[in-house]
Formats: C-alpha cells, structure tokens, sequence
C-alpha cells in the first residue's frame, strides 16, 4: 500500500483538515487510507444502549426520594461537633445493654465497645470506651482530635480495685487521634488503639476508626 | 501586640479577610492566647491558617494541629509545631492537587484532609487516585482515603489496603460499612491471623468480613444488619428496642 | 449546534437544580450519544464497560451537579467525569482489547470481515498502547469528529498541545498499520 510507517509532516496536516495545498500524491494515498482504516475502526464502535439512561435515572429518582441531594456537601463542608445530654447518655447505656444482646457474636470478634443509637440529632454518634491501666495515677484523661485536644477535656473514672481507668466518649462515625495523659503531664498512647501514627511532631499518637457498628481493638 | 497588628496588616494586605482562612485564623490565634500560648507563637500559626485559607485549603485540620502542638507543649518546641504546620500545608497541597487530577472540581476539604493524611502515611499520588476513582462520591473518597490509611497503619501493606477499599465501594458497600474495616482487621488479628495472611486473602479477591459478621468476606458477602444499629433498620428497630 | 446545545444544557441544568429531576434524563441522553463512542473507545472496544463507566459518571454527575459552577459549560464539566470515569474504570479493571464486542455489519464478506477486524484490531490494540492523553485526543478528533477548537474547549488544553497528541497517535498508529499490509 502506500509503504510509509510514518506520516509526513503534509499528511498530517491534510488529515486535520488544513487545506490540501501541494500535498504530493503519496502523502495524500497515505492520508487516504490511514483516514479510510480509522473511519472503519470508528463505524464498528457501539454506543452504549438505552439501558444507561433507564439505570440511571432510577439511581437519580431514588436519590430525590431520598435525602435530599445537597445534604452530603452539606454534611461534608460543616462542622460535626458531637454533644450528648446526660439523659440521653443514660438512654443510650439502657440500650447498650438492649444491643448487646441483639449483636451477632461470632468467636474471637467481639465489640469491646458497643454502640448505642441515641436520639435522632445524635444519630451518627456512636459510644466508645476508653479504658487504661494505670494504677498508680492520680489522674488520667483523654485529649484527641475529638475535643479539640484538651487535656482538661475527658476524665477516666477509677476502679481501684483493678487499677483500671474508664471513660465511655460519644464520638462520630471516622478517625480520631487521641493519647490519655496521666497526671496532666505525662501523654501515653493507647496500646489499645487500632493503630499508633506519627504526630507530625516526631511523635505518636493512637488512632481509632469508630464505626457505624463501634469499635473492636484488641 | 506588634505581631498581632502584623498579622491583621498581612492579612488585609493580602486580601484575605473576606477569605475562607481569615476567620479560621482568628479562630485560632484567640483558642491559642485563651489557652496562654505566647502572641508570637498564635500569630504565626494564624499566619499559615490564613493563607492556607486563601489557596482554598481546608483549615480544620491545621487548627487542630495547632492546638495539639500547643497541648503538648511541655515536650514538642514551638518552632517544631510551625515547621509541621507547614508541612501539613505542602501535603494538603498535594492532596488537593491528587484530587483535582483524579477530576473533583471543587475539591471539598475533607476529601483535601484525607488524601493528605494518605500521603503522609505513605501512599503515593496514584494509589490515592486508584482509591478517590472507586468511590462514587466526595464522601465516599473521604472514607476509603481514611480507611486505607488506617488499615496501613495497622500495618496492612498498602496495595492490599487500597484493593480492600475499592473492592468494597465497587461491590457497592456503603462508605460507613468500609468504616469498620479497622475493627475487622483488628478482628482477624484477634484470631491470630498474621498481616502477611490477609493481606494474600484480600489480593486474591476476598475482602473483610463485617466484624459481626461470620465468614470472611468474600464476593457478595455482604455484612449482616444488625437492626437498631446501622442501615434502614436503625429507625425501625429503635422504636422497637426503646419500648422494650 | 455547540452554542446551542450549550444554551440548554445550562437551562436544563438549573431547571434540574430547582427540582425537575426528570429532566435529567435528556442530558443522559444527549450525552450517552455524543460520549457514547468516545467511552467505548477508551475501554479497548468494550460497550458494556463503556455503558458501565457512564452509568456511574452520569450519576456521579448528578450528585454534584449543585457543583456545577457554569452551567453554560456543563458539557466540558461532564466530560471530565465521564472521562475520568473511563480512566478508572480502564484502571480498575485492567481490560485488554474486547473485540469480539466491536460490532460486524451483517452485509460484509467473511473475507473483507476478517481484513476490517484485523485493521479494527490493530487500531484498538494500539490505541490501548498510547498515553491517556494521546488515546483521548486521537478518540475525540477521529471516532467523535471534532475540531481541535472544540477539543481545546472540551479538555482545556492549547490546540497545538492537541495537535501534537494526535500527530503522535496517528504515528504510532500508521506504524501498526503498516506493519499488516
């Protein structure tokens, strides 16, 4: 055929349409052919079917049902900040315990930490427990991405018979990067966490990822 | 108070106060001073808050970052913290630059915050990519993003990490169910799997089980709703389980 | 026909926007025909990934479209997701070329079948070889026909950066040919 394994500088410009000028016979048999070869390939393409626009219009009309549509940039651009009535806290242990029962436990994996449903303006926060031992603290508390890392912010309750220190935390559905620190002044990981991660300041801190369901560590 | 008229020159010098950073960073520089940190130190951390506001950058994440430097004060230096704030500047950069490659136009900021944090924990800018494209939405990439990190600080390897994730979103798992991957991995560690093992299991296409789930979580096992925790059931069930 | 298009699609856009969600689906429409080919072609020749990819770009689109800062040009906004969708589709599910999926009219010789496959063949395997942004330019200039001013607008990138991408696939492309004949 035309033989050429590259187009010419003449042909390529045919083949964007520039006005054929002096383009020699070759380079246009060769722009031909090339136009030719692509235009069979492109007229075998198919278009996708009418069942796209049917999938997706349903997808689109449940979504109008549903929430509506701005509801997850909203939920994505503003605040999340979490708060708990202490009744609502009560509730939510009575139904701990409803849960507890309901929850499906399967050898080895259980939720240390069991999530309540709370009431419908705290529907996304979920019940975690913190727990340390530390026997011969004074004080331990929580300080985390959660409350704005304040040391003065979450106080874990002592059972001296254990030496063990307590606090259950209403925190949304994500990450969270926390330490307990002892005394006011000692910031200690949790060996708990689901993982340990650099704090950018050439330390660690815990990470937990709270779940709809609660959280498991080991 | 020479730094603090500084601060409010360069910021209304550089146009920024009607900026989405301007508030941020007035924000900050009072919870900073309110919890006694020095004029200078607050007034350079509003600095960066500020102009991180005006690439569009979201700020929360360096206010929070601010705040837990100052928290632990007694062992990180400041000049540490700012040094950090201003790597955490460059890492939102390249996250909102990964995102923005990866087609998100606008980029909203938490999916910013969690490309970032997926750099700084190791994933390279085509991985996060692979794992923005598996979700169907901003939120949804924010949530994988997140759990990928998460799941690579548990120390699962990071191809295994970004395939559990996508797989997930592509059998079409709903964000907040890819949340409990962590509790899973903790799970299945609790049964005395080795990373290494999993990490197989899930490169050969399974993924991870529901962590009340039985099983392990292959093609189409899909997590079992447990009503009046999480799904549709919620509501229902909550009427249900609130009279009992 | 551009200008025009465009002119409704912005009217259609805030209609959808102020909540006449059914008029979503002549913006599917119009545009599963006019990306239609192009999607196919970037996923090696498959129609049912290329259905699959603008499904889920189509939806995708409508949950952002609030997002949609110019209606006037949503056709370009919808593009890019459609063709990130195919990028990561294509990444998702490293295809390979599918051409048992690429069409055959029914009135062709067994002979001159076997010739347009190979050539179909050789085309999609080398297109599936380019850069991404090599594939795209080609697809859109020679399988959707349109003019690098159009394609500047689409994809925002300068025309003679387009004319270089085209120029390159056209190469790699006429090397392959060559090579059957």
């Amino acid at each position: 055929m035309s033989g050429k394994e590259r187009l010419s500088p003449e042909a390529q410009g045919y083949l964007d349409g520039e006005p054929a000028g002096d383009i020699g016979p070759e380079d246009r048999q060769a722009a031909d052919q090339f136009e030719q070869a692509v235009q069979a390939y492109a007229g075998r393409l198919q278009t996708p079917d009418a069942s796209v626009d049917r999938a997706v219009m349903a997808a689109v009309r449940a979504e109008a049902r549903g929430p509506r549509r701005q509801s997850v940039w909203q939920w994505l651009v503003s605040p999340h900040p979490y708060s708990v009535r202490p009744a609502l806290v009560a509730a939510a242990a009575v139904a701990l315990i409803v849960l507890g029962r309901l929850l499906i436990d399967i050898p080895g994996i259980e939720f240390g930490d069991r999530p309540a449903q709370l009431a419908p303006e705290a529907q996304a926060t979920i019940l975690v427990r913190f727990e340390l031992r530390a026997p011969d603290a004074d004080r331990v508390t929580l300080a985390g991405s959660f409350n704005e890392w304040s040391p003065e912010g979450v106080e874990l309750v002592r059972n001296s018979a254990t030496g063990m220190w307590t606090a259950t935390v209403p925190l949304e559905p994500g990450q969270h990067e926390y330490l307990f620190v002892i005394d006011g002044s000692q910031w200690i990981p949790d060996p708990n966490a689901h993982a340990q991660v650099d704090d950018g300041f050439g330390q660690a801190n815990s990470v937990i990822v709270v779940g709809p369901r609660g959280v498991v560590r080991s | 108070m020479r730094h603090s008229f500084l601060v409010i020159g360069l910021v209304a010098a550089g146009g920024m106060l009607a900026s989405p950073g301007a508030a941020a960073a007035q924000d900050v520089r009072a919870q900073l001073l309110e919890r006694g940190a020095p004029a200078e130190f607050a007034d350079q951390v509003a600095a960066i808050v500020a102009n991180a506001g005006a690439e569009q950058l979201p700020t929360e994440p360096l206010v929070s970052k601010a705040l837990e430097g100052w928290a632990k004060r007694a062992r990180v230096p400041q000049g540490r913290v700012i040094t950090a704030l201003n790597q955490y500047v460059v890492r939102l950069q390249t996250g909102r630059d990964i995102a923005v490659a990866a087609g998100l136009d606008p980029v909203p900021g938490p999916v910013v915050a969690a490309a970032a944090e997926a750099v700084g924990r190791g994933m390279t800018g085509e991985q996060v990519e692979e794992v923005m494209g598996s979700a169907s939405e901003p939120q949804a990439a924010a949530t994988g993003l997140t759990v990928a990190s998460a799941l690579m600080a548990q120390g699962l390897e990071a191809e295994a990490a970004i395939r559990v994730v996508g797989d997930a979103f592509r059998r079409g798992r709903a964000p907040e169910e890819v949340l409990e991957f962590p509790s899973a991995l903790t799970g299945l560690q609790a049964q005395g799997e080795d990373m290494a093992q999993i990490a197989r299991r899930i490169m050969q296409g399974g993924g991870l089980p529901s962590p009340t789930a039985p099983g392990m979580g292959g093609r189409g096992n899909r997590p079992q709703t447990v009503p009046g925790i999480s799904g549709e059931g919620q509501k229902k069930k909550k009427g249900a389980s609130g009279g009992q | 026909m551009s200008e025009m298009g465009s002119q409704s699609d912005a009217v259609l856009v805030r209609r959808i926007l102020a909540g006449e969600v059914e008029l979503y689906q002549v913006l599917v429409e119009r545009y599963r025909l006019e990306f239609g080919r192009y999607a196919t072609a970037m996923l090696g020749g498959d129609v049912d990934d290329a259905a699959d990819a603008q499904q889920e770009a189509f939806i995708r689109a409508y949950r952002s479209l609030a997002s949609c800062r110019e209606p006037e040009k949503f056709k370009a906004w919808l593009f890019r997701i459609v063709s990130n969708q195919c990028h990561n589709t294509r990444r998702g599910r490293r295809k390979h070329v599918r051409l048992d999926r690429v069409q055959d009219p029914p009135d062709e010789s067994t002979q001159r079948q076997l010739e347009a496959n190979e050539i179909g063949q050789a085309i999609q395997t080398a297109l599936d070889d380019l850069t991404t942004e090599q594939r795209e330019a080609f697809v859109l200039k020679h399988v959707e026909g349109y003019s690098y001013a159009e394609m500047a607008a689409l994809l925002e990138v300068g025309e003679d950066a387009l004319k270089m991408r085209v120029h390159r696939a056209r190469d790699e492309l006429q090397r392959r040919l060559e090579g059957l004949r």
